[in-house]
């Protein structure tokens, strides 16, 4: 490689730094202007933290038998103990890093697989398209919670067959909506150019395609982990949670069976809901004013 | 297309997804790890007659693909196999009876409420675009919707039933009660229905009501709507005869796919509340690993799903003709 074409690649790059940054730049300007968005990554953030530091802030170790039974609140145990002796508020710490990660994972998972779907069906269209599409529509009339509830009776308590299920049961949506999109890209001139030069299918996919759906696809994402957070919440509550990881949805599912609700013992009811509720409101209000974002036709309109 | 060869189109469509279904849930409860029998006589609980008289009607000792030919001619004569638990008793009695009825009176009145809500509410949200009531609405919305259904439905029990006795705090109806007469029955019925209702009410409220304002913010975008205000109508007038009527129609489209989300609703809804319906035997059934049972209701939600969806489509093609020209 010669000096100039060395320097041509670096200023072509730092270029493209540049206006990355300038990009990020804007994005963050409008992204601060909303109020919803900024509590909503707050949030997000602080839940994150938790999450990593949950070992050093918790008083005990969630699955240890620290005291009776079915303890009120008191100085020792913050939020009191469940039924069979365990220190409620340390599994409540606990539980923010199983909630974040199923959430985090399984949106990944559903967003990776409805991604590839979309973009398949729509560069390629013909029968692939036709049987893809056919699947999906499988999948969106599926009726998800029984579904889950039988994958997950079938496959067993284990914190990647939850995340796999989620995931299973989750990729309809971005998969429909990265077709569409996918339609419309590939008959724009700068794909019809970069495939005169002779670059390959899944170069134009990939390096051309993708980068335009992306941004609606992390929109997605995001509102995709809400679904999960609260998929993982319900699938534990109903008795499928991973018996090995304590999460907020298990909290409950013995809150249930224990009685709590006969009783009147709400430090074992109110936290773990208030914890997920939380944790989703940021993920959703993120993803709200995203979305405003994304589609600056909202943002315009005055009428 | 004529609206006739749309709604062709759509049963087609519709007969294709059920027929996909029936294949999936045929092949889910066979591919279980261990005996594959499993699913329809591995159970202990059931007598050995029973079991083999079942082996033999669903020719479990066969191979695979004759065993697919045997479920659909026994699924087409109403024949799902008896229940692991309740020894003996058939799963298609124990499917459509009175847990299907308590089911549909949950979803049904819980559905209406919220969508009623919902448009009213997202009507004067997007009347009032950006001010105070408009993003307090949303952040309402936005809080129910990220809310676990079946947490509200534990608070609600927690205050309502715990701390000031206004709801009972389980069941259908008050067990061993006898009623004089059916308005007795009725009344008793309605007090146990109200908690569970407003639960799942308020869990899909948020849903309806951003998309309704989303969607009548996009009405408001549209030529038509220009023209009414230059013809001088008063603003509502403007709102509910030319808007809404618009914005209704995406709505009951959205009401069709809606009803696979108001199931799983329905399922932790009625687990919380103790409602006996479908939902709650989905729940029993996982726990007391009631393979027959599962299967039965799997394929009930999912023919009602792609039933309820296919009169939504073909309401909305029959109010609005440019769907069908979009289909194709």
């Amino acid at each position: 490689m010669t000096l100039d074409t060395q320097m041509t690649t670096r200023s072509l790059w730092r270029e493209r730094v540049s206006s990355h940054t300038r990009r990020i730049k804007d994005f963050w300007t409008i992204y601060k202007g909303s109020r919803i968005g900024t509590v909503g990554v707050s949030l997000v953030l602080a839940f994150i933290i938790i999450a990593l530091v949950a070992p050093w802030l918790a008083p005990y170790h969630p699955r240890a038998l620290v005291g009776t039974p079915f303890l009120p609140p008191t100085e020792e145990h913050p939020l009191g103990t469940d039924q069979v002796g365990r220190d409620i508020y340390s599994e409540l710490l606990w539980g923010t890093r199983v909630s974040l990660m199923v959430g985090l994972l399984a949106s990944a998972f559903a967003v990776a697989i409805g991604t590839t779907i979309g973009l398949l069906s729509g560069y390629y269209r013909g029968p692939l398209d036709s049987i893809l599409m056919r699947i999906t529509d499988l999948f969106i009339t599926l009726p998800v919670l029984p579904f889950m509830l039988i994958l997950a009776a079938l496959l067993g308590r284990n914190i990647w067959n939850i995340i796999l299920v989620i995931a299973i049961t989750g990729w309809t949506g971005t998969a429909r909506m990265v077709r569409s999109q996918t339609l419309s890209i590939k008959e724009r001139p700068y794909v019809e150019a970069a495939r005169s030069i002779g670059a390959r299918d899944s170069q134009i996919m990939i390096r051309h395609i993708l980068p335009n759906v992306f941004p609606l696809v992390f929109a997605n994402a995001i509102i995709g982990i809400v679904d999960s957070i609260l998929a993982e919440s319900g699938l534990s509550f109903l008795g499928l949670g991973d018996p090995t990881q304590p999460s907020w949805g298990m909290i409950l599912h013995y809150a249930n069976e224990a009685g709590a609700l006969a009783t009147g013992r709400w430090w074992f009811i109110i936290p773990p809901g208030i914890c997920i509720m939380l944790v989703t409101i940021g993920f959703a209000f993120s993803s709200y004013s995203l979305d405003q974002i994304l589609n600056p036709r909202l943002r315009r309109r005055r009428w | 297309m004529g609206f006739k060869e749309y709604v062709g189109k759509r049963v087609l469509q519709g007969i294709v997804t059920v027929m996909l279904a029936i294949t999936l849930n045929f092949i889910l409860f066979r591919i279980m790890p261990g005996d594959p029998t499993q699913a329809m006589v591995g159970d202990p609980r059931m007598d050995p007659e029973t079991r083999i008289a079942l082996i033999a009607k669903f020719g479990l000792d066969k191979p695979l693909l004759e065993q697919f030919v045997l479920y659909i001619y026994n699924l087409f004569s109403g024949e799902l196999g008896v229940s692991f638990v309740e020894i003996g008793r058939p799963v298609v009695e124990i499917i459509l009876g009175r847990k299907l009825v308590n089911t549909v009176i949950l979803m049904g009145s819980s559905m209406f409420l919220a969508f009623a809500l919902g448009i009213i509410v997202g009507v004067i949200a997007a009347w009032k675009h950006g001010t105070k009531v408009d993003v307090s609405s949303i952040v309402f919305s936005l809080v129910t919707y990220s809310m676990p259904v079946f947490w509200f439905g534990m608070l609600l029990l927690l205050v309502f039933s715990y701390y000031i006795s206004v709801f009972p705090i389980a069941g259908t109806v008050t067990p061993g009660l006898a009623y004089a007469n059916f308005l007795e029955y009725a009344s008793d019925y309605l007090h146990h229905l109200i908690a569970p209702m407003i639960t799942l009410a308020v869990s899909f409220f948020g849903g309806y009501f951003l998309f309704m304002r989303d969607t009548i913010l996009d009405v408001f975008t549209e030529d038509y709507m220009l023209t009414a205000r230059a013809k001088g109508l008063s603003d509502r007038k403007i709102l509910f005869k030319h808007a809404m009527r618009n914005a209704l129609l995406p709505m009951v489209s959205l009401m069709g796919v809606h009803l696979t989300f108001l199931l799983s609703g329905a399922t932790m809804t009625e687990t919380v509340f103790s409602w006996d319906g479908l939902g709650r035997l989905i729940y029993d059934s996982v726990r007391d690993a009631d393979y027959p049972v599962l299967q039965g209701i799997f394929l009930m939600m999912a023919i009602l799903v792609v039933t309820a969806s296919l009169c939504a489509d073909i309401t909305c093609a029959y109010l609005d003709p440019r769907i069908k020209e979009a289909a194709e």
